[in-house]
């Protein structure tokens, strides 16, 4: 039997959203199902040649940061086709409809799901409890369409198969007057993103005041530099480059932290990075034990030291 | 102007002991704590009090009775009232019985705006501010940064939302659900010396279903339409990890690893 899956295209996260087809694929086989797309009219061109139906939501009171309405849209769009999965990006405004859609359709909700497979026929949900120590696999309970929201970087779309796309109106009863409206945008800064890089020197509490000495290790390595929670809080580096629950998901190649003793916060915004070099006065700070290499004692010493053996180069 | 603040404790994670033997956290005895960002939404209900822009902050939580001297610590720091939402039956309850619960009580309860965290420590979905918001018909907004005082006097919230993409002032109506962003600042305000003697009762209450008077198959377990079917330990990893000193023998050391690695060149 055909399945039916929904993807939500937020039109703040468009490619995204996209890569969610992927996370459709290890539910159902790349031919198991039929993808929907559901867009507000005029966002997301890339999703046509890429799903077999686009919903298309044409009344312009729906905004893009308006989750009551599109809760609302979800809904209308699940009432009418009848899904055996809901996908929702996990991007700013995807949280929120998500949650607000489920408690309409009167369906579970797996938020931030990392990993799916499948179980004697089984779908089987992971996700990250009690700050990624520990992963829960999640069952749905009831009739409903299996919802989940998926994190940024979670899968990612090998074969982009083309199809050809049928784009149709969906008509929403109960669409309200905004209460909540837009007052201003700025995009963000488009700085060098921590996540794009293969080598990341991080620094935490114990070096924060010689936090900016970070750089010249970074650079040697061809890298850049990321903080932990503490240095940013502290003032000393920008929201931007942080690593951990309230921060960024990173997987480098090698991860250098310095004066990092590695909260669980912390670990989170760690995926599937290869080599962790901790450098620590605390030879059991958590950290620790993630780590292929311990280098025990005064963090800007080693950073130093390295710095100078990595410029001076040769066998040694 | 009335300010309702859902306040969670949470497992104090970071200090969860590992069982190596039984490869299992240790939950016993484990420490609770005021979910960091929940605290932030209080302080900034507090803040907004203390400025004369607020009439009452009231805090509302679902937990165990264990709860209760956190919430005392809340009262003595400037909240005027503390509900806690306790009953057994509502042991194991997902995302979705918990806002049924909490906005069963809200509901009746009278506000003016709902204040929370974005997220929580423990399982971290935020899913219960927007869901509280759906079953009230209110508007929402998660991840604030910052609110506009002034705003509040003319029936709406302005407020600033921090993405990836970009920074976005938004307006919504009242009443609404304000989700906030842990941000270190404002802190929560110290206890004052007269504070501690201070009586509390009739301050506190606890809530439980009778009260609510929601059917048991909507509750706890029974209810919940999610459940977490088993749980791996991942990231305790330990691999053959090498010891060294900063000293010249140690970074040469480190060098080697780094080009067998290929991160040297």
């Amino acid at each position: 039997m055909t399945r039916r899956v929904l993807i939500y295209l937020d039109p703040e996260g468009e490619a995204d959203s996209i890569q969610l087809l992927e996370a459709a694929n290890r539910m159902y086989g790349a031919t198991g199902y039929r993808s929907y797309g559901l867009r507000l009219a005029g966002t997301c061109p890339q999703a046509e040649g890429l799903l077999d139906v686009l919903l298309q939501v044409e009344d312009p009171r729906v905004r893009p940061y308006d989750a009551a309405n599109l809760a609302r849209c979800v809904e209308a769009a699940h009432r009418k086709h009848h899904f055996d999965a809901i996908l929702i990006p996990a991007t700013t405004f995807g949280r929120m409809i998500a949650p607000r859609a489920a408690m309409r359709l009167h369906v579970g909700l797996t938020a931030d799901v990392a990993d799916i497979h499948r179980e004697k026929g089984r779908i089987e949900l992971v996700r990250a409890a009690f700050g990624g120590r520990m992963r829960a696999v999640v069952a749905h309970r009831g009739r409903g369409p299996l919802m989940i929201t998926v994190r940024k970087n979670t899968f990612t779309l090998d074969a982009r198969i083309r199809r050809s796309t049928d784009i149709a109106p969906l008509v929403v009863d109960g669409i309200t007057e905004p209460e909540v409206t837009l007052v201003e945008r700025r995009p963000a800064e488009k700085a060098a993103d921590i996540r794009e890089s293969e080598v990341l020197v991080s620094g935490g509490g114990g070096i924060k005041e010689h936090f900016d000495q970070l750089e010249k290790l970074a650079r040697a390595l061809g890298g850049r530099v990321s903080a932990s929670r503490r240095v940013v809080d502290a003032g000393l580096a920008p929201r931007r480059i942080q690593v951990g629950q309230s921060g960024k998901t990173v997987s480098p190649r090698l991860y250098i932290a310095v004066g990092i003793s590695g909260s669980i916060q912390h670990v989170m915004g760690l995926k599937e990075v290869d080599t962790i070099i901790v450098a620590n006065t605390d030879r059991n700070a958590p950290l620790c034990s993630l780590a292929d290499m311990v280098v025990e004692g005064d963090g800007m010493e080693f950073v130093d030291r390295l710095t100078k053996r990595l410029l001076k180069g040769g066998k040694g | 102007m009335r300010i309702v603040c859902l306040a969670k404790l949470v497992p104090d994670v970071d200090n969860f002991q590992y069982d190596h033997e039984r490869s299992a956290l240790i939950r016993e005895n484990v420490r609770l704590l005021l979910n960091p960002a929940d605290a932030t939404a209080v302080a900034i209900a507090l803040k907004l009090k203390a400025d004369s822009r607020a009439g009452s902050v009231h805090t509302v939580t679902l937990g165990p009775r264990s709860a209760m001297p956190h919430l005392e610590d809340l009262l003595r720091r400037g909240v005027d009232r503390a509900t806690l939402i306790s009953d057994p039956a509502y042991a194991g309850s997902d995302t979705h019985v918990t806002s049924h619960i909490l906005a069963a009580f809200l509901s009746r309860c009278g506000f003016d705006v709902i204040f929370a965290g974005t997220h929580t420590l423990d399982g971290g979905t935020g899913h219960v501010g927007p869901q509280v918001a759906e079953i009230l018909g209110i508007p929402h907004m998660a991840g604030i940064s910052h609110m506009d005082p002034e705003s509040l006097s003319e029936g709406r919230a302005q407020v600033r939302v921090e993405s990836e993409e970009a920074s976005y002032t938004f307006a919504l109506q009242l009443p609404a659900v304000l989700g906030f962003a842990y941000a270190p600042e404002p802190k929560l305000p110290f206890i004052r010396y007269e504070a501690l003697k201070r009586d509390l009762s009739g301050r506190v209450e606890v809530i439980d279903n009778q009260a609510l008077g929601l059917a048991p198959e909507q509750v706890g377990v029974l209810g919940s339409l999610t459940r977490v079917r088993k749980i791996h330990v991942k990231g305790f990893r330990s691999p053959n990890t090498r010891f060294v000193r900063p000293d010249d023998e140690g970074i040469e050391r480190v060098y080697r690893f780094l080009r067998e690695k290929g991160f040297v060149r």
